[in-house]
């Protein structure tokens, strides 16, 4: 009995934030999905939510590191928001906002290596909005519910 | 976690076996881009990636695979992936990439 009610107490949902200062550095980007990984399966979310999730937020990260001002000695910032149903993902660059708002689906057609990654992060998670403030850098909101997989 | 890499030219069928174990992300990404650039100047052939242990990959990987395909496609060759992840899969879908390279099983 006791384990029981251990086991309920661990899985409580409670509105918490988790923020993360992360080096400018491509080597970190593992790190987070790690986070990410953790946090996700605390809420409940399944394991092709996760890969999603986790999918995504480095392909924001990516995005940070690339576009965002390219000295290591900074750093960008990752928000967790945690709700009972849902996971809001902030992750901010302090770059020059170079990211385009206007993106485009890929055209096979035309194949191109890069700019896929503001796609994918638009496919795989269920809100996505991307905030380009001159000089400011650019913020990548995103939020994927529990159990609400397309 | 890193990614390893295990390249093999098979003379008989004139092709890449190429076996990715691990993670392509941003940070092992140049690791694979040398990897195509070097295997395409020595031979122009059909790479085959067993993706069996290949447990992530993202932009920055299949950015790779697309300037490695339109180099082979020059000269009528491809890319073929097989034993590949449902998550993988998954991004190979939605990106329309499955309908570019070769997916087998």
């Amino acid at each position: 009995m006791v384990d029981v009610k251990e086991q309920i107490n661990m899985n409580k949902k409670s509105n918490d934030v988790i923020t993360l200062s992360v080096p400018n550095k491509p080597e970190y980007v593992s790190v987070i999905r790690l986070t990410v990984s953790g946090i996700a399966n605390r809420m409940g979310f399944d394991i092709e939510e996760i890969e999603d999730i986790k999918v995504a937020i480095s392909e924001a990260c990516t995005n940070a590191i690339t576009h965002g001002i390219c000295e290591e000695e900074n750093k960008f910032v990752v928000d967790f928001f945690t709700e009972e149903e849902k996971l809001t993902i902030y992750v901010y660059d302090n770059g020059k906002g170079c990211l385009s708002s206007n993106i485009k689906t890929p055209n096979i057609g035309e194949l191109k290596e890069g700019g896929l990654g503001v796609f994918i992060i638009k496919s795989l998670m269920d809100d996505v909005e991307i905030t380009s403030n001159n000089g400011k850098g650019t913020v990548i909101k995103m939020t994927k519910r529990v159990g609400d997989d397309v | 976690m890193a990614l390893m890499i295990n390249k093999k030219y098979n003379e008989q069928d004139q092709i890449w076996n190429l076996e990715l174990s691990g993670e392509v992300d941003i940070y092992t990404v140049e690791k694979l881009k040398e990897t195509f650039n070097k295997i395409i100047e020595e031979k122009k052939e059909t790479i085959r990636i067993d993706a069996n242990n290949l447990d992530y990959i993202d932009s920055t990987g299949l950015g790779v695979l697309i300037g490695a395909f339109k180099k082979l496609k020059i000269e009528e060759k491809t890319i073929i992936i097989y034993n590949i992840k449902p998550s993988i899969k998954k991004l190979l879908n939605i990106t329309g990439l499955d309908k570019i390279f070769t997916i087998e099983g």
